[in-house]
């Protein structure tokens, strides 16, 4: 049997009169029913019931005394509760271990945590940003000229009616939205450095096949450090350095850029190359090749010279840790043999993840690709 | 170490300071013998004897009084009174006494002094049992006042409080003195007095409560987090001085603040904290600060108690304000 013993009723009275009972033997009640109304020196009171269950026991009768503490009521059960005082009202108790982790004491916001890419960056009144929030506009590309950086209401209009004024903005779609989006994420996560180089090519036939060529000098520089033909997943920093060199070629389109995959470029001849190459790339153009074929390079190369430009710091794409730049291929005044000679001359340029790449490896690996490069045939 | 419940991590930090500085003294209504109305001080005074834990007459004033004086005069006492309802004779003692006898002797006087008192509503108690009037003593120039929120920090602290060179009102909240349990090691180690404890990292809004409206507030974190909102929740535990610092730092990764307390709601302290956000954190707010309080009543008796303190349904509502308030 659990017995409920009179609670202190507080203001320090120290005994009660039954004056009538609620309930009787074999009850069942619930938790805070009335139970007794007892009588002290100060009020009538309604005792509540601390918990539900079967009566099985009154302990005294109407017009008897109780003293604090004293046995009132017997419920049927195990147990009695532990010691809490002689508490006025009912406390909870339980045997609930909390655990808590350690506070963080004192808080340190997180190096560019959210910072970056909230509005909480933009510093801005409430009533300001309400009002952009009516216009419809982007606070971050509302250019600040209050103090200390603040935006101002007049800031928000000026910006509304310059983006009324060229009209509605275009969603990016498809491919181009792709590339916002995997471009952003490579420039949070990948440690990019970027090396560049020039390869002296005077000694190749009229005619070479520059792609070709990059390629053959790609697996050059694989073999050389295979640490950067490799894939690394930096929540789990763990990379995989791959075995088959599978080269993704960057191509530029109106609608955006590709990167469809050339597979197994060191087990493949020049002519099959081409022939794959081609093929790619008349594929890509007419928009049929398959996403599988856009996926799982080990290595990148961009061969924008073609078009225009020396050098460039080219964004590394996760998984992979490594892409080629290839710039514009042109005369230029060199030192050869301690004379200045005009030779044809390949621009490099070399980004990789220094995560998972060092600066050795990359150097290395730039290395061989000049080398091979730079070989007649 | 066992697994302690908030009223058992008190008496835990109390022993060890009786142990180990003779210069601490418990007084209080019945912490003696009866080991105090929710048994704080169970078993002390038949450990450390009467001349340690004393008895005092029904007198809450003369409590303060004689208090402050041993506290001059180079021990440090720790008074209970029972109830916060009951503290209100002490203010004077408080006020013009021990948080300015540094300043009237120009620092020769200190006042190491430690008021512990049970304070919130939530247990069904009548009326003078349920007040939080931290706000009150927040306001008084020379005064820390501190809040735990779980028994480890009951227990460091206390300890931070006892060992303080100056008076310090340490308001133990009831209704958790044996809701749950913790781990906590008897190793003496206090926690600072002048900082926040963030207990949870969130990215969306910030929850700034202290003492038991806790539970709530996480559990309202828990509810957030199912609908994929990231609270961060800030215990505030030393009410003052108030570390703004790691609530401004808060506020401006999340641009969004919820402020709980059980207090009602006019100068409450969640009116200091919103102002010095919006003195300070104005540019990063994405939405109006929301207050989650008591209200400007007296605590109900039972029935309507519930209604009256901050729920979780209440915070959840005042956070999804704060969210379609913003982009």
């Amino acid at each position: 049997m659990n017995i409920f013993k009179l609670p202190d009723l507080g203001e320090g009275l120290q005994e009660a009169e039954i004056v009538e009972w609620h309930v009787k033997s074999g009850d069942e009640v619930e938790v805070d029913q009335p139970l007794v109304s007892v009588e002290t020196a100060k009020a009538i009171v309604d005792i509540p019931s601390p918990q539900a269950g079967r009566i099985a026991k009154l302990y005294g009768g109407k017009g008897d005394i109780v003293h604090l503490g004293a046995a009132l009521v017997g419920f049927e059960g195990e147990g009695g509760q532990a010691d809490t005082g002689t508490v006025v009202g009912r406390m909870e108790t339980s045997e609930r271990v909390v655990h808590e982790a350690a506070p963080l004491a004192p808080s340190t916001p997180l190096p560019g945590g959210g910072l970056s890419v909230g509005t909480t960056a933009v510093k801005a009144t409430p009533a300001v940003r309400a009002l952009a929030r009516k216009l419809d506009i982007d606070l971050t590309m509302v250019m600040p000229t209050g103090p200390d950086g603040v935006v101002t209401s007049s800031d928000v209009e000026r910006t509304a009616k310059l983006l009324t004024e060229l009209g509605p903005p275009e969603a990016l779609r498809g491919v181009r939205r792709a590339m916002a989006q995997n471009m952003a994420q490579a420039q949070s996560e990948v440690a990019a450095a970027t090396v560049i180089d020039d390869a002296d090519i005077d000694a190749w036939e009229a005619g070479a096949d520059v792609t070709i060529r990059l390629i053959r000098a790609l697996v050059a520089g694989c073999r050389a450090q295979p640490g950067l033909n490799a894939w690394f997943d930096g929540r789990s920093a763990r990379r995989r350095v791959l075995a088959k060199i599978d080269v993704g070629i960057a191509v530029d389109l109106p609608d955006g850029l590709f990167v469809p995959v050339l597979r197994d470029v060191a087990h493949r001849d020049a002519a099959d190359l081409r022939a794959g190459l081609d093929r790619m790339r008349a594929d890509v153009r007419a928009r049929k090749i398959p996403p599988e074929e856009m996926r799982g390079n080990s290595i990148t190369l961009s061969n924008f010279g073609m078009i225009a430009g020396k050098y460039a710091a080219p964004v590394v794409v996760p998984p992979t840790v490594a892409i080629l730049g290839a710039g514009r291929v042109h005369d230029a005044v060199v030192a050869h043999e301690g004379k200045p000679v005009v030779h044809a001359i390949l621009p490099l340029s070399l980004t990789f993840d220094h995560r998972v790449v060092t600066g050795g490896e990359a150097a290395r690996f730039l290395g061989a690709v000049i080398q091979d490069l730079e070989s007649a045939v | 170490m066992a697994e302690i419940a908030l009223v058992e991590a008190v008496n835990l930090a109390l022993a060890h300071a009786l142990e180990h500085d003779p210069a601490v003294v418990l007084l209080g209504e019945d912490i003696g013998a009866n080991g105090g109305v929710f048994r704080a001080t169970l078993g002390l005074q038949a450990r450390f004897g009467a001349e340690r834990v004393l008895d005092t007459p029904l007198a809450e004033g003369g409590i303060a009084g004689a208090a402050i004086g041993m506290a001059a005069m180079g021990l440090h006492p720790v008074a209970e009174i029972q109830f916060t309802g009951f503290i209100y004779p002490i203010i004077d003692q408080v006020l013009n006494h021990a948080a300015r006898l540094r300043h009237r002797t120009r620092g020769r006087l200190t006042c190491p002094l430690v008021i512990r008192s049970p304070c919130g509503a939530g247990i069904h108690a009548p009326e003078h049992h349920s007040e939080s009037p931290e706000a009150l003593f927040a306001h008084i120039p020379g005064l820390r006042v501190v809040m735990p929120s779980s028994p480890a920090r009951a227990y460091g602290l206390l300890l931070a409080a006892i060992r303080d060179p100056d008076p310090v009102i340490f308001l133990e909240p009831t209704r958790l003195y044996r809701l749950f349990k913790q781990r906590v090691e008897d190793t003496g180690e206090a926690l600072p007095l002048d900082t926040c404890f963030t207990l949870r990292e969130g990215a969306d809004v910030t929850l700034v409560s202290w003492g038991a409206m806790l539970q709530e507030v996480l559990m309202t974190a828990d509810r957030l987090a199912e609908e994929g909102i990231s609270a961060e929740v800030i215990d505030v535990a030393t009410l003052k001085p108030l570390d703004i610092e790691t609530i401004l730092a808060s506020v401006a990764k999340t641009g969004r603040c919820v402020i709980v307390h059980e207090a009602p709601r006019t100068c409450g302290l969640g009116a200091e904290i919103a102002a010095a956000i919006a003195e300070r954190g104005l540019y990063s707010l994405l939405a109006p600060i929301e207050r989650v309080t008591g209200y400007d009543v007296v605590v109900p008796l039972f029935r309507l108690e519930t209604q009256y303190m901050p729920s979780v349904a209440r915070i959840f509502r005042a956070v999804k304000k704060t969210l379609e308030a913003s982009t």
